[in-house]
């Protein structure tokens, strides 16, 4: 049976594998920064911050996940201030939800995976409409509407990462 | 299920997510002034790299896809320029003749939305540009179309602006003909299709029309008088029934706005000229007709004074 590697057991981490795990986060970062808001713009693009963020957080224990979630949250605060520190948290709780139900949890599955993405995607966002403070009305849309769109949007793009940088980023899934 | 490690590593764990918790928690409760700075600070060392690299992609994208649009825009313009030249001469002449003063201009600057892909994106836009482009706090931000919101932070390179579906905005607003003021901000409504504006403080003796278009009043010194902001869609009930409350379709979206414009005339010397209402203009085109028919009249009676042709 194969198996996701989370940072723990018997392998050891090499510098080669940190490396790449650069690479991917870096290409994600110029998706996010340049190639996206340079094709396509509106509601429901792919989010791949977040997807870096559950990227590394499989890959990680929930303490460092959280942290990763941290640092990502308080990109996305800096560049959305809607509300300071409701994107941090937002963050900090699915980086952290992530890494500890992929350790407890989840399954190797290339479909469970994107469920993760999917779900860490919706989640984050319910997180940072409630701690910012929205109505009932926006609330309900956004969540029925644009979250689970985006949600599919970054499964999709993650699927096809994870696919292609499968070995570089040392996720294994069941054939 | 998966070995979660030792005890040890466990309690890391731990530590590590109420501390991430915590300082989550703090940024929460952080004054408004302080996480604004810090986010200042950080946007532009940090993050600086980022959001010029998005800028930059905003700026392809609009060369590369806005281009034949610019062009059109750019065409009607140079027509609309050209007619607007002789008025624009014979205005000053009119103005120079009655010793009013020169016209104010209204200096802008143009920028660009840099939209991330959260949730909140629309409430809060981030602008490419910033103080060393000349922008300041509390700045109109506006499209073509209408008013989006104002300026709420500037770093050098870049702001953040305040949109109209932030929970926190108002602006003071006045109809077309100058009657009716009041208080636009964001609905808090449960209509969950689409976000709206709403003008509150209106007074019980005043009534609006539906499709009335409603502009910025000029009073409380952000934004100048005469932006549109949007048009009346619908009367709405105030739970306590002491004023009016109408809800506003906008002219402009910030969501779906890429291309904006920051006015950054000094806001308490600017008075933009509303656009005269329907009964101004139906007022307007009675004067005109008497005027016409009083003309008529006067040359009819300087024709009947004329000496007829002499007889040989």
């Amino acid at each position: 049976m194969s198996s996701v590697w989370t940072g723990e057991g018997p392998r050891r981490r090499r510098s080669s594998d940190k490396f790449r795990v650069g690479v991917v986060i870096g290409a994600l970062l110029l998706l996010e920064f340049y190639l996206r808001p340079s094709l396509i713009e509106g509601r429901g693009m792919p989010d791949f911050l977040m997807l870096a963020l559950l990227l590394l957080a499989i890959r990680q224990r929930p303490g460092t996940a959280a942290v990763i979630g941290f640092a990502v949250g308080l990109m996305v605060d800096v560049l959305t201030p809607a509300r300071f520190g409701a994107g941090i948290l937002a963050h900090v709780l699915v980086g952290w939800g992530a890494a500890w139900g992929r350790s407890v949890f989840f399954a190797d599955n290339l479909l469970v995976t994107a469920g993760v993405f999917f779900i860490g995607t919706w989640a984050r966002n319910l997180l940072v409409l409630l701690f910012s403070g929205t109505s009932p009305g926006r609330l309900l849309t956004e969540l029925l509407i644009w979250s689970p769109l985006q949600g599919l949007t970054t499964a999709a793009v993650g699927v096809v990462i994870v696919m292609l940088f499968r070995d570089w980023l040392a996720i294994r899934m069941d054939q | 299920m998966r070995d979660q490690g030792g005890g040890e590593t466990a309690r890391s764990d731990l530590v590590l997510f109420a501390a991430c918790i915590l300082l989550a928690l703090l940024a929460l409760a952080l004054p408004r002034p302080w996480a604004e700075s810090l986010t200042n600070a950080i946007r532009r060392t940090a993050l600086r790299p980022m959001v010029a690299a998005q800028s930059r992609a905003v700026a392809d994208r609009t060369a590369r896809e806005g281009l034949r649009a610019i062009e059109h825009t750019r065409d009607s313009l140079a027509l609309l320029v050209q007619a607007f030249g002789a008025t624009r001469r014979e205005n000053d002449n009119l103005r120079a003749l009655l010793d009013l003063r020169p016209r104010l201009t209204q200096p802008y600057l143009p920028a660009e939305i840099l939209h991330q892909p959260a949730v909140t994106d629309d409430r809060m836009a981030l602008l490419n540009v910033g103080a060393a482009d000349g922008v300041h706090q509390f700045d109109p931000v506006v499209t073509g179309a209408g008013l989006v919101g104002y300026v709420w932070s500037t770093s050098p390179h870049s702001s953040a602006a305040y949109t109209w579906t932030h929970p926190e905005f108002r602006a003071a607003a006045v109809t077309a003909n100058g009657s009716v003021t009041g208080l636009v901000s964001a609905s808090p409504s449960t209509d969950a299709s689409r976000t709206v504006l709403q003008l509150r403080g209106v007074a019980l003796r005043d009534s609006l029309a539906v499709g009335t278009p409603v502009f910025t009043s000029g009073l409380g010194g952000v934004f100048p008088r005469g932006i549109p902001i949007g048009r009346v869609s619908a009367i709405e009930r105030d739970q306590f029934g002491y004023e009016r409350v109408y809800r506003i379709t906008p002219y402009s979206h910030p969501a779906l706005a890429t291309h904006v414009l920051v006015l950054t005339t000094p806001r308490d010397s600017l008075f933009l000229p509303l656009p005269p209402s329907d009964s101004a203009r139906k007022a307007d085109s009675l004067r005109k007709v008497a005027g016409q028919r009083m003309l008529d009249s006067l040359r009819k009676a300087t024709d009947s004074l004329k000496p007829k042709d002499s007889i040989p």
